[in-house]
C-alpha cells in the first residue's frame, strides 16, 4: 500500500508543477474584437460602431504594454467595461490585466505591500485614503473643462484632483408602476406637498405607498441613509448637507432629527411601508424593488437609485420602460445626490495616460454612453445614451441644480457605518436622540 | 432464538432512527439549494424550491373559475380561444384581467353568478394564461444556470437564450470550445486544482515529520514550543496578508503559485502538527519498543510503522486542507491575483457589484462542491476500523 | 521533562528532533510568527501606524496612553453606566457573542458529531451517512450563505420563500424574521455553524473511535455491559486527548469565525463577533491600530485553552 501511495504523491506534485510552470494562467482579458452586438438589456437597439481611437491618444503607449486594474464590477457591468475600452485596446494595442474584487481588504493589502495596480475603480473615501500614492489626473492629462461642473469637486483631495469620475448614478428619484398609477387614477406629484398628499391618499385606498427594504448583509442599512439625504435635500437643502459632510452641522441636529421623523413615520407602519419596520429591517433592497412590479403589487412605489431598473428587467423581463415602471424626481428636492465610481492612479506609465486621456475626452464620453453602463459627468456622454431609463435619467442629471455626494461615503472612517447603526437601531425602536447622538460621535472623530 | 433476535432489531431501531432524523436535518438545506439550481431565475424569487413538483401556479384558480366554460385547455370556446398568444395578451395583468371580467358579455356578466376572483387569484389566473397560450412557458427545471456557470456566461438573459438569439457576446462561440472560456470554469478548475494539491500535500508532510518530534522524542522546550503552537493557530488570516505580500514583493513570489503553495503551507502548519502530534502520541509505547528492540533506527519506525498506522489522521488532514484551500478566495486573490483565476474567483465574479445574477451562484456552488466530495469519499477507505489490532503482541 | 516520558530504549541525539522540527519550524515563523509580532507592534499605534496610540486620546475621556486601541477594543461596546445596561450591552456586543458562539458550537458540534460517529459506526451504510453529514463543510461559504438564506428568508406577501417561514405559516403562524429578531438571530447563525463543522468533528473523533482496539470492546460486552456504559466509561476516556483537540479546535475556529456573520448579517443586529469586528476595524473603518488590537485580544483568549491542552498531554504521556 505504501509504494503506490508515494507513487501518487511524487505524480501528484511533479504534474502540479509542470502544469504551473508551462500553462498556469489565462491571457489577460482583452475585448472582444468587434463592439457590435453586445449582451445588453433586450429593450435596447445595437449600438453604433464606434468610431476608432486616434493615434496620438495612445500617449506614446506601445502595444503590449500593460495596465493592471482592479475594480469591483463583474459579471454584466465587467463586459460593458470592456466594451468602452476595446477602441482604446484596439488602436494602441495596450493589454489589460483586471481583476475584480468587493473586498476592500485586497486593495487595501495591495496598496500597504507596496504593489498597488496601476488603476483602481474604487469609492471617493480611497482616493482620501490612498492620497499619497495617487497620480494627480491634470499631471496625467486629463482637463477639468471635459466634466460637468461640480462632478469632479469630491476628487480634489487637498488641493489635488486625484480620481476622475465615471460611472454615476443619481440617487434621488422614485421607481412607480404608471400602469398601476393609472388605474388608481393617481398622479405623478411635482412638490413634496402633493407627495405626501398622495402618499396619504394611498394608503386611504388600501394601497400600501412604500416598499422599503434595507437589508444588505453588511452594507444594511444604505438605503435608508440615501432616502434620508434626500428628505434633507428637499427639507434643508444642499449646503446643510455639505454642511455635515465638512463636520460645520453635526449629525444630531434638529434638522436631521426632522428628516429621521419623517422617514420614520413611514418606514414603521405597515400602513405605509410594506411589513412595517420588521418588513424594512428585514426585506432585502433587491426584494424591495421588485415589490411596485409585481403581480399583484404589493407597494406603489420605491425609492431607489437608478440601477432598480435593470433589476426590473431582469426579473420581469416582458415590463417595458415607460409603460409598465418609470421614475419621477423626488419633487422639491434642491439638486440630487448622486454616486460615482472614480477611477484613482497609481502609476504614471504610458498605458495609464493613454487610460485617463481616453475616459476623459469626448469619445470616451460617448462610448460610455452608449455602452449603457450609467451615467457618466463626461460632458461627451450627453446625447448618446441609448438606453430609455439612461435617457431619461440623463436629463435629470445634466439640468439638476446641483449634486449632493452621498454623506456616509464621503465623510471618512466608518461613519458610514455608524450612520447605519443609528438608522437600524432607530428602527427597531431606540430613542432616536440617542441614536443620533453616537453618529454625531463618530462623525466628529472622522473629520478631526 | 427469533426473541433475540426481535430484540436485536429493536435496539438497533433507535439508532437508525437518529441517524436518519440527522440525515434528513442535514441534507433538506441543500438539497433547496439543489433544486434551486435547477430553476429559472424569475422564478427563484417568486416561490419556494419546494413547490417545484406542484401543479404552476393559477391552474387550481384556473380550474375553479374558468374551466367549466374554456375547457382545461383554454380552447373549449371558439370565439374566446384562450390558447391564443393575440386574445391572451391584452390580458397581461391581473388589472387587465378584473377589467376584462367585469364588462358584461351580450348583456349578462361574465362570470355569471359566480363571484370575481380575488387580486391574487386573478394574477395568478393571469400567469396560468400567459403558459397556456404560450406567451410565456417557463420550464420547471433547467440546466441553464449550470450552463452559465461553467462558460462564464455575464449578459442578462441565459447562455441558451442569447445564442438562439444570435446575440452573444462576442467572446463565446455558442459550440463546445466556450467551455474554454477564460472566463468561465474550464481553466480555473485546472488553476485550482495546481493550487490545491501541493498546497494540501506539503503542509502534511512536514506535519508528520514534526508530529512525530513533538509526540516521541525528547528536546529542550518541547512543551513551551508546543504551547506557542496551540497559540499560533488562532492567529487571523487577515493579519498575515500585508506582511507576508511585502515579503513577497521583495522575494518576486508575488503572482506565483510557489508563493500560494508556501502561504498555505505556513498557515495550515500550526493546525496540522497540532492534530498529527495527538493521534501520533495516542498509538502505543509498546509498538515503538517492539521495534526499538529489533534494531530500527528513527527514521525506519517512522517510515515503516508510524506512517501507515497514522493513516486515519492523514486522511483527516488531507481532507480538511484540501477543502480549505480549494474553497479559499482571498489568498489566492492576493497573492496569485485575479489574471490566474481559481474556481473561487470565477464564482464571485458572476455576480454583479450590485448583486444580480446571483441565480448563478446557486449553480456554482454545486459545481464547486463536486471535487471535494470526490476526495472525502476517495479517502474514506482509510477510515478502517482496527489497524491496530493484532499489532501489539498479547 | 525527563526521558521517562518518551521510550529510553530510543537512542537520539540531540540533533535528531531538530531535523525533524526545522521545516515545520522554519515556515512557520516566516509565515505566522512574524506577521504576529507586526500585529502587536501596529497595536500600539495610531490608524495608519505612523505614530503612537497615545496620540489618539480625546480629551475628556479615559486614556490608556499606548494602549488606547486596547482600552476602545475592550469597553466601546458596553454602556458601563449601571450594572444592568452594562449585563445588557455586554451579552449583545461581540464579547457576549462570540461567549454565545463559544458555548453552543462547541458542544453543539463536539456532541453531535460524537453521537454521530459511535452511531454511523454500526449501520452498513456508514460511509454514505457520514459524506452526508460531511458535506456541508465542502460548500464554501457563499454557497452556505445562499443555502441558508433559502431557509431563514422572511418574505412578506403570501408566498414565502424561506422554508422556515414557509412551515410556520402554512401551521397559521406569522412569519418571522429570523436574522434581524435579536437573540434570535445569533442562535439561528450558530444553527448554521453548526450545520457546517459538526462534519469537521465527526470525522476527527470517527478516525480516532476506529482505533479502540475491539478485544477491549468485545470483552466489555461479554461482560454484560450496555453500550451507554461502553460508551463512557471505555470510548470517551481512550479519546479523551482527541476529544480535547476536537474540542480546542472547534474553540478557535469559533474564535476565528466572520464569515457566517459577515455574509448572513454582517455583524448587524446584534450579531456582531469579536473576528467581524476586527475586519470591520480594519477595512471599513480603516483603522490599523483597532483591528491589530482586537486580532492581539483573540489571541490572549486561547491561553485558558493553552493550559488545558498541555494539562491534558501530560496526563496522556503518564498514561504511557
Amino acid at each position: 500500500m505504501k509504494r503506490p501511495l508515494w507513487q501518487l504523491f511524487t505524480t501528484l506534485v511533479v504534474a502540479s508543477v509542470l502544469l504551473a510552470a508551462c500553462g498556469g494562467g489565462t491571457p489577460a482579458t482583452e475585448a472582444p474584437a468587434q463592439p457590435e452586438a453586445p449582451a445588453v438589456s433586450p429593450t435596447e437597439a445595437p449600438p453604433a460602431a464606434e468610431e476608432p481611437v486616434p493615434d496620438e491618444m495612445c500617449m506614446g503607449a506601445n502595444p503590449g504594454d500593460e495596465v493592471s486594474m482592479l475594480y469591483q464590477w463583474s459579471g454584466q457591468e465587467e463586459e460593458r467595461l470592456n466594451q468602452i475600452l476595446q477602441p482604446l485596446v484596439e488602436t494602441c494595442g495596450i493589454v489589460l490585466r483586471p481583476e475584480s474584487t468587493r473586498d476592500q481588504a485586497l486593495l487595501d493589502t495591495r496598496v500597504q505591500a507596496g504593489t498597488p495596480p496601476d488603476v483602481a475603480f474604487w469609492n471617493v473615501t480611497q482616493l482620501t485614503q490612498y492620497q499619497n500614492n495617487l497620480f494627480a489626473m491634470d499631471e496625467l492629462g486629463a482637463s477639468a473643462d471635459a466634466y460637468i461642473p461640480g462632478a469632479i469637486d469630491p476628487g480634489v483631495i487637498n488641493g489635488r484632483w486625484l480620481g476622475l469620475p465615471i460611472k454615476s448614478d443619481i440617487k434621488t428619484i422614485i421607481w412607480y408602476s404608471p400602469v398601476n398609477f393609472e388605474a388608481f387614477s393617481y398622479s405623478v406629484p411635482t412638490t413634496w406637498d402633493e407627495l405626501d398628499a398622495l402618499v396619504e391618499q394611498m394608503v386611504a385606498d388600501g394601497n400600501v405607498p412604500w416598499s422599503m427594504g434595507i437589508e444588505s448583509g453588511d452594507a444594511t442599512g444604505w438605503t435608508a441613509s440615501d432616502f434620508i439625504q434626500d428628505i434633507l435635500l428637499v427639507q434643508q437643502g444642499p449646503e446643510y448637507v455639505m454642511g455635515i459632510i465638512d463636520g460645520s452641522i453635526p449629525y444630531d441636529d434638529a434638522g436631521v432629527v426632522q428628516a429621521y421623523q419623517t422617514y420614520g413615520k413611514w418606514a414603521t407602519d405597515p400602513a405605509y411601508a410594506v411589513g412595517g419596520a420588521q418588513g424594512t429591517l428585514s426585506t432585502g433592497f433587491l426584494a424591495a424593488i421588485h415589490k411596485p412590479f409585481s403581480d399583484p403589487p404589493e407597494a406603489m412605489m420605491v425609492k431607489q437609485s437608478g440601477f432598480a431598473g435593470g433589476e426590473v428587467q431582469s426579473q420581469y423581463p416582458d415590463l417595458e420602460f415607460g409603460v409598465d415602471y418609470d421614475f419621477f424626481v423626488v419633487p422639491g428636492a434642491q439638486g440630487l445626490q448622486g454616486g460615482s465610481d472614480w477611477m484613482m492612479a497609481f502609476s504614471d506609465k504610458p498605458a495609464v495616460k493613454a487610460l485617463v486621456a481616453y475616459l476623459s475626452s469626448p469619445m470616451g464620453g460617448a462610448n460610455w454612453a452608449k455602452a449603457s453602463f450609467d451615467l457618466s459627468p463626461n460632458k461627451g456622454a450627453a446625447g448618446n445614451y441609448t438606453d430609455p431609463s439612461l435617457i431619461k435619467k440623463a436629463e435629470a442629471f445634466y439640468n439638476t441644480q446641483g449634486f449632493t455626494p452621498d454623506i456616509g461615503d464621503t465623510i471618512p472612517g466608518g461613519f458610514g457605518s455608524a450612520e447605519w447603526k443609528a438608522i437600524v437601531d432607530y428602527l427597531n425602536g431606540a430613542d432616536l436622540a440617542t441614536a443620533l447622538a453616537q453618529a454625531a460621535a463618530v462623525q466628529a472623530e472622522a473629520l478631526r | 432464538m427469533s426473541r433475540d433476535r426481535i430484540n436485536k432489531i429493536l435496539n438497533r431501531i433507535p439508532t437508525h432512527a437518529i441517524i436518519i432524523f440527522m440525515i434528513l436535518v442535514w441534507v433538506v438545506p441543500t438539497f433547496g439549494l439543489l433544486v434551486t439550481s435547477l430553476r429559472p431565475s424569475q422564478a427563484i424569487n417568486t416561490s419556494g424550491w419546494w413547490t417545484i413538483l406542484s401543479p404552476p401556479r393559477g391552474s387550481a384558480e384556473y380550474t375553479e373559475y374558468c374551466a367549466a366554460c374554456h375547457g382545461s385547455g383554454g380552447d373549449a370556446l371558439p370565439s374566446a380561444n384562450l390558447s391564443d398568444p393575440q386574445l391572451v395578451g391584452q390580458f397581461p395583468r391581473s388589472l387587465q384581467l378584473l377589467a376584462a371580467l367585469r364588462r358584461d358579455i351580450d348583456g349578462q356578466p361574465h362570470m355569471g353568478d359566480v363571484p370575481l376572483p380575488e387580486v391574487q387569484a386573478a394574477a395568478d389566473i393571469a400567469g396560468y394564461l400567459k403558459q397556456l397560450s404560450g406567451i410565456e412557458s417557463q420550464p420547471r427545471f433547467t440546466f441553464s444556470n449550470y450552463i452559465d456557470a461553467l462558460v462564464g456566461y455575464r449578459g442578462t438573459t441565459t447562455y441558451q437564450q442569447d445564442c438562439a438569439a444570435g446575440t452573444a457576446p462576442l467572446d463565446i462561440k455558442c459550440d463546445a470550445s466556450d467551455l474554454l472560456n477564460p472566463r468561465g470554469m474550464g481553466r480555473a478548475f485546472v488553476n485550482s486544482l495546481i493550487v490545491t494539491i501541493p498546497a494540501t500535500i506539503l503542509p502534511i508532510m512536514f506535519a508528520a515529520f514534526a508530529g512525530y518530534a513533538f509526540a516521541w522524542l525528547d528536546f529542550k522546550g518541547r512543551f513551551l514550543l508546543f504551547a506557542i503552537l496551540v497559540g499560533l493557530q488562532v492567529v487571523p488570516l487577515q493579519m498575515t496578508l500585508v506582511p507576508i505580500s511585502r515579503l513577497y514583493a521583495q522575494l518576486g513570489l508575488n503572482g506565483t503559485f510557489l508563493g500560494v503553495w508556501l502561504f498555505h503551507t505556513g498557515f495550515g502548519m500550526p493546525y496540522a502538527i497540532y492534530l498529527m502530534r495527538n493521534f501520533l502520541g495516542s498509538l502505543p509505547r509498546d509498538l515503538f519498543e517492539s521495534a526499538y528492540l529489533d534494531g530500527a533506527s528513527h527514521w525506519t519506525a517512522f517510515y515503516k510503522l508510524v506512517l501507515p498506522l497514522a493513516m486515519p489522521a492523514i486522511a483527516s488532514l488531507g481532507i480538511f486542507q484540501f477543502l480549505w484551500v480549494w474553497n479559499d478566495l482571498l489568498v489566492a486573490l492576493v497573492f496569485l491575483g485575479g489574471t490566474t483565476p481559481v474556481m473561487t474567483y470565477q464564482i464571485s465574479n458572476m455576480v454583479t457589484s450590485l448583486g444580480a445574477g446571483w441565480h448563478l451562484l446557486t449553480a456554482s456552488a454545486f459545481l464547486s462542491m463536486l471535487l471535494p466530495m470526490i476526495v472525502f469519499f476517495g479517502l474514506q477507505r482509510y477510515f478502517v476500523r482496527g489497524m491496530l489490532a493484532g499489532a501489539v503482541k498479547g | 521533562m525527563a526521558g521517562r516520558s518518551v521510550p529510553n530504549i530510543m537512542r537520539q541525539g540531540k540533533l535528531a528532533p531538530w531535523l525533524y522540527l526545522m521545516p515545520a519550524l522554519l515556515i512557520m515563523s516566516f509565515f505566522i510568527v512574524y506577521p504576529m509580532i507586526n500585529t502587536v507592534s501596529l497595536s500600539f499605534k495610531n490608524r495608519d501606524g505612523t505614530a503612537s496610540a497615545a496620540t489618539t486620546c480625546v480629551e475628556g475621556n479615559p486614556c490608556w496612553g499606548v494602549f488606547e486601541n486596547y482600552r476602545i477594543a475592550l469597553t466601546a461596546e458596553f454602556d458601563t453606566r449601571t450594572f444592568s445596561s452594562f449585563w445588557r450591552t455586554f451579552w449583545v456586543s461581540s464579547y457576549g457573542n462570540t461567549i454565545k458562539w463559544i458555548f453552543l458550537m462547541v458542544s453543539g458540534t463536539v456532541g453531535l458529531g460524537l453521537m454521530f460517529a459511535v452511531l454511523a459506526d454500526r449501520v452498513k451504510y456508514e460511509a454514505l451517512a457520514k459524506a452526508i453529514i460531511f458535506m456541508p463543510m465542502a460548500v464554501s461559504f457563499v454557497g452556505a450563505g445562499i443555502i441558508w438564506k433559502f431557509v431563514y428568508d422572511y418574505g412578506t406577501q403570501q408566498v414565502q420563500i424561506g422554508l422556515l417561514n414557509a412551515i410556520i405559516t402554512s401551521l397559521g403562524g406569522q412569519p418571522t424574521a429570523f436574522l434581524t429578531i435579536p437573540q434570535l438571530n445569533t442562535v439561528a447563525l450558530i444553527v448554521v455553524g453548526v450545520w457546517i463543522w459538526t462534519g469537521f468533528c465527526m470525522t476527527i473523533l470517527s478516525a480516532a473511535l476506529k482505533s479502540v482496539p475491539d478485544e477491549i470492546l468485545e470483552a466489555a460486552r461479554v461482560d454484560g455491559a450496555t453500550e451507554w456504559t461502553i460508551f463512557w466509561r471505555i470510548m470517551v476516556p481512550i479519546i479523551l486527548p482527541t476529544i480535547t483537540v476536537v474540542v480546542t479546535t472547534m474553540v478557535i475556529n469559533v474564535l476565528k469565525l466572520f464569515d457566517i456573520v459577515y455574509v448572513m448579517t454582517g455583524g448587524n443586529f446584534g450579531t456582531n463577533v469579536i473576528a467581524n469586528r476586527m475586519y470591520t476595524e480594519m477595512y471599513t473603518n480603516f483603522n490599523v491600530g483597532r483591528g491589530t488590537a482586537v486580532a492581539v485580544v483573540l489571541v490572549i483568549a486561547i491561553i485558558p485553552f493553552i493550559y488545558f491542552n498541555i494539562r491534558r498531554f501530560l496526563a496522556q504521556e503518564e498514561m504511557r
